[in-house]
């Protein structure tokens, strides 16, 4: 029988893709999972919103202390009041 | 842990390479396609092993609700379901030179592929369902039916008649294996069942991190 080293190359081939692939996705959601976390620290972001709450970027920020080099950004426009 | 897990598992896949392509002799009736059966068996070994670590967490998370059991089984069902894939591809391949067709509808290959839809349908409706704890309730009872039907799988080559071979290894009685080609097979079974675990670690740690960012 010949030895048909085209189907032995395609075989391994399509087994390394899809290993590979898979690990890339799992890389690709590690990477979404550590931004939605760094986005959703308490009281801001994500969680704020899900949970109900105001998001008070003016108020936080404007208690951070101004870094040489970096002008302060402009605040955020005042939520409407309640 | 898991990185040295990935590590382990990279040396001992350059050493299944080494023992199925530089070790193993080539097959007298076959040829060298014969080698496409060291990836192509033990991906079904740790598909296997996958599923019955994902019936177990499953069962466990039925009883106890612990959302630890649910994220295990998870991930073991989503590795199992990427190795069972890569067991039928593979199957495919070498199916064309020695039996002359990709695909035929006989027992073993139609039982594999019907496991493999109900773990893609698995997959889909974690998706689906956005209340975690129903969609975790429901998985579990689609991937407790779903492990269920592997002995089918495994069986059926004894209870119908079929194109595929009866396995040469898990069946009673001694392996008719020549012992250097058992050896080429067992490395290459080490090699992705570590890197399965691997890969059940990362995506365990990932459900986990998704749980608490979204808590």
């Amino acid at each position: 029988m010949p030895d048909n080293w085209g189907f032995v190359t395609a075989a391994y081939a399509v087994a390394a893709v899809i290993l590979g692939g898979y690990w890339r996705m799992l890389i690709r959601k590690e990477r979404t999972v550590t931004a939605l976390r760094a986005s959703s620290g308490p009281g801001t972001g994500a969680r704020a919103e899900a949970e109900g709450g105001v998001r008070d970027d003016h108020t936080s920020r404007s208690r951070q202390p101004s870094r040489p080099g970096h002008p302060r950004p402009e605040p955020a426009p005042r939520p409407p009041l309640q | 842990m898991t990185t040295l897990l990935g590590w382990l598992a990279g040396v001992a896949l350059v050493a299944g390479l080494v023992m199925g392509f530089g070790v193993a002799p080539r097959e007298v009736s076959q040829g060298n396609v014969q080698r496409i059966m060291y990836v192509h068996v033990p991906a079904v070994w740790v598909a296997y092993l996958a599923f019955a670590v994902g019936l177990a967490a499953s069962i466990a998370y039925l009883a106890g609700r612990r959302p630890g059991a649910d994220r295990l089984a998870h991930a073991t069902c989503e590795v199992g379901t990427v190795f069972l894939g890569i067991n039928i591809a593979t199957g495919a391949i070498w199916g064309k030179p020695t039996w002359g067709t990709w695909w035929t509808w006989d027992a073993r290959l139609t039982s594999v592929a019907v496991v493999f839809v109900m773990f893609l349908a698995y997959l889909l409706l974690r998706g689906a369902i956005e209340d975690r704890e129903r969609g975790a309730r429901y998985a579990a009872v689609l991937g407790i039916v779903a492990a269920l039907n592997i002995p089918l799988v495994h069986f059926s080559v004894y209870w119908w008649r079929t194109l595929h071979q009866p396995p040469s290894l898990l069946k009673p009685g001694a392996s008719t294996m020549p012992p250097v080609i058992l050896t080429a097979l067992l490395v290459n079974f080490a090699a992705l069942a570590l890197l399965g675990a691997y890969f059940v670690a990362r995506r365990t740690r990932v459900l986990a991190a998704e749980d608490e960012a979204l808590a």
